[in-house]
């Protein structure tokens, strides 16, 4: 009964949460499907009708392919740009090694609202206009970061023995980045590549000062439209994103496992 | 001699082709470097020192920032009633965000642990998942819940428990709500992390010397996890003080904090001066509280060890 008791406890406190956890994201799936025209939950009705009503709305589309493109952009250059300073972090000593890892580091610091704000004035100052370079510029910024961090995870521990030894058979060095080196911190840089594309996709702070009235990516995009509207469109949206997270997720889980992806990242 | 000396020009060589090498492995790292610094001090050091350059400037209507120097922005933040306001409501909403997110993550990690196979991964990763789904999309989710004649104010009329709503969307209530919910992950992960590097003999000593499973969790578990609960207690916080879109769609113009305030002076009011000043406020306090918090968190680590 000692044991038993609190046990229980737990088992009830922490179903809550899940609950906690799960509600609005079944709130939003299952309202999608209302035969009403403004959101109601639980839902009136089953339909398709609000998927369908996407196709007037060309808008959201354009900022979906806009929001992949930025992010796999993002997620590139980030993970290229970010292997590399790893490599010369880890391997390298050199005079101001910790400035620059500190500088690295510091956007974790700074709120993205003021970077945003600073990011707008200096792109009007030097004439860069709303563009997905200017996002992803923004976004490399919000995201390398993670990338160093995972990255570095996996160098560290890494034995560099195997590589002297490719080295002695005859390899160049960029052979042997790419035939030893990058197998074996792989999880590392593709746990930074799937972070950088979330952070990226999922950005509305700075996007919203970047934006203009043609480049509006998908955040943006949800966001001003429930400024003015409360129809289930948006909830429409929505679900497809989840579900698209979802899948993703799956995919991720297949190739990496959930515990490696997470793990590295302490 | 002949020997000395040609040992000595042996070295000399050797010296000399160590110092290339060295100067060409300096070279390396600075290359690897490049793109990464390059990028970051043109697109993010630079836009910041501009931006605190220009919250020292006078406000001028016709196009936002005027010639003069002043110190006015900071000194009519620090001398109003309104906005000092806004800086303690900030502050207070990150604070009981932090302290419930604590409360809430703590049995979760601690479940999470104790749990072994692959049930232990479908949980992390029903834990972890509100990190992947759009920020936005989660807000939207409390909206729908919160709302007046939503969810949860249906519910509790259909109960009898009140008659007229309640208003629940566009308090600091709903912005705390959404907080927990979007900064959850983070400690649950920090807590997760101190909780598995517990030497199971230490707790197995505990049960041997007659402590039952609630007196061994609060002396021997709960004190050797404070590390972990301190860290994520600064990630949350620092996160929780300078979030944007929370408060932005939970919270609105009727819970105005320090991110939404520099927003408006941004993007509505086009006072870029005093936007500045408050966005360089807010970068002041998220970095004083980390110092801080490190501070005590080194004391913390050290009491540990002594123990």
């Amino acid at each position: 009964m000692r044991k038993v008791l609190p046990k229980a406890c737990l088992n009830f406190f922490c179903i809550l949460i899940y609950i906690f956890l799960a509600a609005p994201i079944v709130v939003v799936l299952l309202s999608s499907l209302t035969t009403t025209e403004y959101i109601v939950f639980p839902p009136k009705g089953i339909t398709l009708r609000w998927y369908a009503e996407l196709i007037n709305h060309p808008e959201f589309m354009q900022s979906f392919t806009l929001s992949i493109t930025v992010a796999l952009g993002t997620s590139i250059i980030s993970t290229i740009i970010g292997t590399m300073a790893s490599i010369a972090v880890v391997r390298y000593e050199f005079r101001g090694k910790t400035a620059v890892t500190q500088l690295i580091g510091s956007p974790l610091l700074i709120p993205s609202v003021v970077f945003g704000v600073a990011l707008l004035q200096f792109f009007s100052w030097i004439g860069l206009a709303a563009s997905p370079v200017a996002l992803v510029v923004g976004h490399f910024i919000l995201t390398i970061p993670f990338v160093m961090r995972l990255v570095v995870a996996s160098l560290v521990g890494f034995d560099r023995s195997i590589e002297l030894a490719a080295k002695n058979l005859g390899a160049g060095s960029l052979r042997v980045f790419f035939q030893i080196t990058l197998p074996v911190i792989k999880s590392g840089v593709i746990a930074g590549a799937i972070f950088a594309f979330i952070t990226s996709f999922d950005d509305l702070t700075v996007a919203l000062f970047i934006v203009s009235t043609d480049v509006v990516t998908l955040p943006v995009r949800i966001y001003t439209y429930m400024q003015y509207q409360y129809d289930p469109i948006i909830t429409s949206v929505s679900s497809i994103m989840i579900l698209l997270t979802v899948i993703l997720m799956v995919v991720i889980e297949r190739i990496l496992g959930v515990g490696k992806v997470f793990s590295s990242k302490n | 001699m002949q020997a000395e000396l040609e040992m000595n020009q042996e070295q000399e060589i050797q010296f000399k082709q160590m110092k290339k090498k060295k100067s060409k492995k300096r070279l390396d790292s600075w290359l690897l470097l490049l793109p990464a610094l390059s990028i970051f001090i043109f697109f993010f050091l630079l836009p910041l020192v501009f931006l605190f350059i220009t919250s020292f400037k006078t406000f001028d209507a016709a196009t936002g920032i005027g010639h003069d120097w002043t110190l006015q922005n900071y000194a009519k933040f620090i001398t109003d009633q309104f906005y000092l306001g806004v800086l303690w409501r900030t502050v207070k909403i990150a604070l009981i965000t932090t302290l419930a997110a604590v409360i809430i993550s703590y049995p979760v990690a601690y479940q999470i642990t104790k749990i072994r196979g692959r049930m232990k991964n479908y949980l992390t990763l029903l834990v972890l998942s509100p990190l992947l789904i759009s920020m936005v999309i989660r807000c939207y989710g409390w909206v729908i819940l919160l709302s007046n004649n939503g969810v949860v104010n249906n519910a509790l009329m259909k109960m009898g428990l009140i008659d007229k709503p309640l208003t629940l969307l566009y308090t600091e209530f709903s912005v705390v709500v959404g907080m927990v919910h979007v900064l959850f992950p983070y400690m649950v992960l920090s807590i997760m992390g101190s909780l598995e590097r517990i030497d199971p003999s230490v707790i197995r000593a505990s049960q041997n010397l007659g402590a039952g499973p609630i007196r061994t969790f609060f002396s021997v578990v709960l004190p050797l996890t404070l590390p972990g609960i301190f860290a994520g207690s600064v990630m949350v916080f620092s996160l929780a003080v300078s979030s944007f879109v929370t408060p932005a769609i939970l919270g609105g113009p009727q819970v105005k904090v320090m991110s939404f305030l520099t927003y408006e002076q941004v993007s509505t009011i086009l006072n870029w001066p005093f936007g500045s000043a408050i966005g360089f406020l807010l970068i002041f306090i998220a970095t004083i509280t980390i110092i801080i918090y490190s501070k005590l968190l080194t004391r913390s680590e050290k009491g540990v060890a002594i123990q």
